[in-house]
């Protein structure tokens, strides 16, 4: 059974449908991205798991327990941590408060946690003092997933990650998704990078207009000359 | 002009003045960094605060030890007000909250006036003599007032730096979507800002209060000062908010000097003015108006 079970989802922010009919799984350690062009409802599909859209239709299973229509504070105490794309780090606040401030639900002692996230992302151990907003923009990314993974999440949504990064920092990001993937936690993540996105996952879908399009393994998915034609542009 | 003159009679006071409008300045500069409005009730909800302390006095209190009673008091009635009145427009646009609590304002008023009436009023009567340290010539209470008002901005800048719901505060001001996906509840950390600025209002109309004298429009002729000097410091800045306290506060007093003194409250007027043409995000870059 997969962590992440989403069927046949439909629904939008007001009252008009974005998703026609949406379906994504997650396996346990497994990194699956989302593509498809703009307008496409990619990040909406990640935020109806997070509980931030009316869902209308289809239901969101997660580790066993259906989450459909659950508030988003109820279900990242279940495992689930989500990642904006945009304003995602508290930048008047230090890197280690914005770990502290993702660990606000859970309390007691966090040495641990802190472990773990200054072990992934080490560049950042030694900026624990300084504001998040005076990072560059990969270190203030770093910041964000750390700040999620305070939680020890099961599943990490990541909308975008790599936007606005340059190819050395997306190449690091994605790395460090796989590094936090082999240390026990699933992804699911947007990418408007499709081609790279695809590269380095374990298995993708492309959606279009709000629906499932196509899916496979990522190289599967790369070698399919539809899915060339029609997202990644050659 | 001595230079001990000069410290005496114009920059003493006009620090005294100054530590007096940042305590006020911080609760504006509060509600605005996590709530988001402009609260227009702030001078008179000061008010009330001095005139609970009266009541206190009147019962046989020391001025001073009914000065925190008076706070955690007016801490109650803030966050009466706010389940009263503001929490049912928070869907709303914010402009129609401000206008509400300019309606607040009238009422709080409106209450002083009526239990307390409308006549200037004391906590202490009799003159009290300055005692000199080193020249400097300083009463008791200006002495207490400036005690306190370093007790409260210490003690409220290591609440919001180290304590666990001073840093869910901070977090709401810096990125409030984030704060709530990080699981803080958002009507936990308005009551908690309400009790806060509750307080810090009290403690600014007491002292004025102390300093001069009570009067039930008291807190109405602080708004303005106390606005400038929330937006000279930089809005939703707690450092900001007491820099431009004592820039306000000081410059209302050094203006007598090219001014005559009925034109003192134009002071924080013009200055409001020039920092927004100069510099419109405030002396430490507080947010966006």
């Amino acid at each position: 059974m997969p962590l992440l079970d989403m069927k046949d989802v439909r629904g939008g922010y007001g009252d008009a449908d974005i998703l026609q009919g949406v379906s994504i799984t997650v396996a346990e350690r497994e990194i699956v991205v989302i593509v498809g062009p703009n307008g496409a409802g990619k990040s909406t599909a990640m935020k109806a798991v997070f509980g931030l859209l009316n869902v209308r239709g289809g239901a969101i299973v997660f580790d066993g327990e259906d989450i459909t229509g659950w508030a988003p504070n109820r279900i990242v105490q279940r495992g689930v941590c989500y990642v904006p794309q945009v304003d995602n780090v508290f930048r008047e606040m230090t890197v280690h408060e914005n770990f502290e401030m993702g660990a606000f639900l859970r309390g007691g002692d966090l040495s641990a946690a802190y472990d773990r996230v200054y072990g992934l992302f080490p560049d950042l151990k030694a900026k624990r003092r300084n504001l998040a907003g005076d990072l560059s923009g990969g270190q203030r990314q770093m910041v964000a997933m750390g700040r999620a993974l305070m939680l020890d999440p099961k599943l990490l949504l990541l909308d975008e990650p790599t936007a606005g990064l340059s190819p050395k920092y997306m190449e690091q990001i994605f790395q460090i998704t796989r590094d936090v993937r082999d240390a026990g936690v699933s992804i699911l993540l947007v990418e408007q990078h499709a081609k790279q996105a695809l590269a380095f996952c374990d298995r993708g879908y492309v959606l279009a207009t709000g629906a499932n399009r196509h899916e496979g393994t990522g190289q599967a998915l790369l070698a399919d000359r539809e899915v060339a034609e029609m997202f990644l542009g050659g | 002009m001595p230079l001990l003159d000069f410290l005496n009679f114009y920059l003493v006071p006009g620090i005294v003045l100054g530590s007096i409008y940042a305590v006020g300045a911080i609760g504006i500069t509060l509600v605005f960094g996590i709530l988001r409005f402009a609260h227009f009730a702030h001078g008179d909800m000061a008010t009330l605060g001095a005139f609970i302390a009266l009541a206190l006095v009147a019962g046989g209190m020391d001025p001073w030890t009914a000065l925190p009673v008076a706070m955690a008091a007016t801490a109650v009635v803030a966050i009466g007000v706010d389940k009263a009145f503001y929490d049912y427009l928070k869907a709303r646009p914010k402009i129609v909250t401000v206008m509400a609590s300019l309606g607040v304002a009238l009422m709080l008023r409106s209450v002083v006036q009526v239990v307390w009436g409308v006549d200037p009023r004391t906590y202490a009567t009799g003159i009290v003599r300055p005692d000199s340290y080193f020249g400097i010539l300083l009463r008791p209470r200006e002495l207490y007032t400036l005690a306190s008002v370093v007790l409260i901005v210490v003690g409220l800048a290591l609440f919001l730096r180290h304590s666990k719901w001073g840093k869910a505060m901070r977090a709401m001001s810096d990125n409030p979507d984030l704060a709530r996906l990080s699981g803080v509840d958002n009507r936990k950390v308005t009551m908690l800002t309400w009790a806060i600025v509750g307080a810090l209002c009290a403690a600014s109309g007491f002292m004025l209060g102390i300093n001069t004298e009570l009067h039930s429009m008291m807190g109405w002729q602080l708004l303005l000062p106390m606005f400038a000097a929330a937006i000279v410091g930089g809005v939703g800045r707690v450092e900001g908010a007491v820099l431009g306290g004592l820039v306000v506060g000081i410059a209302e007093e050094l203006s007598i000097f090219i001014l005559p003194a009925q034109y003192k409250a134009a002071t924080a007027f013009a200055l409001l003015l020039l920092i927004l043409l100069v510099r419109p995000r405030g002396l430490l870059n507080g947010k966006v108006l």
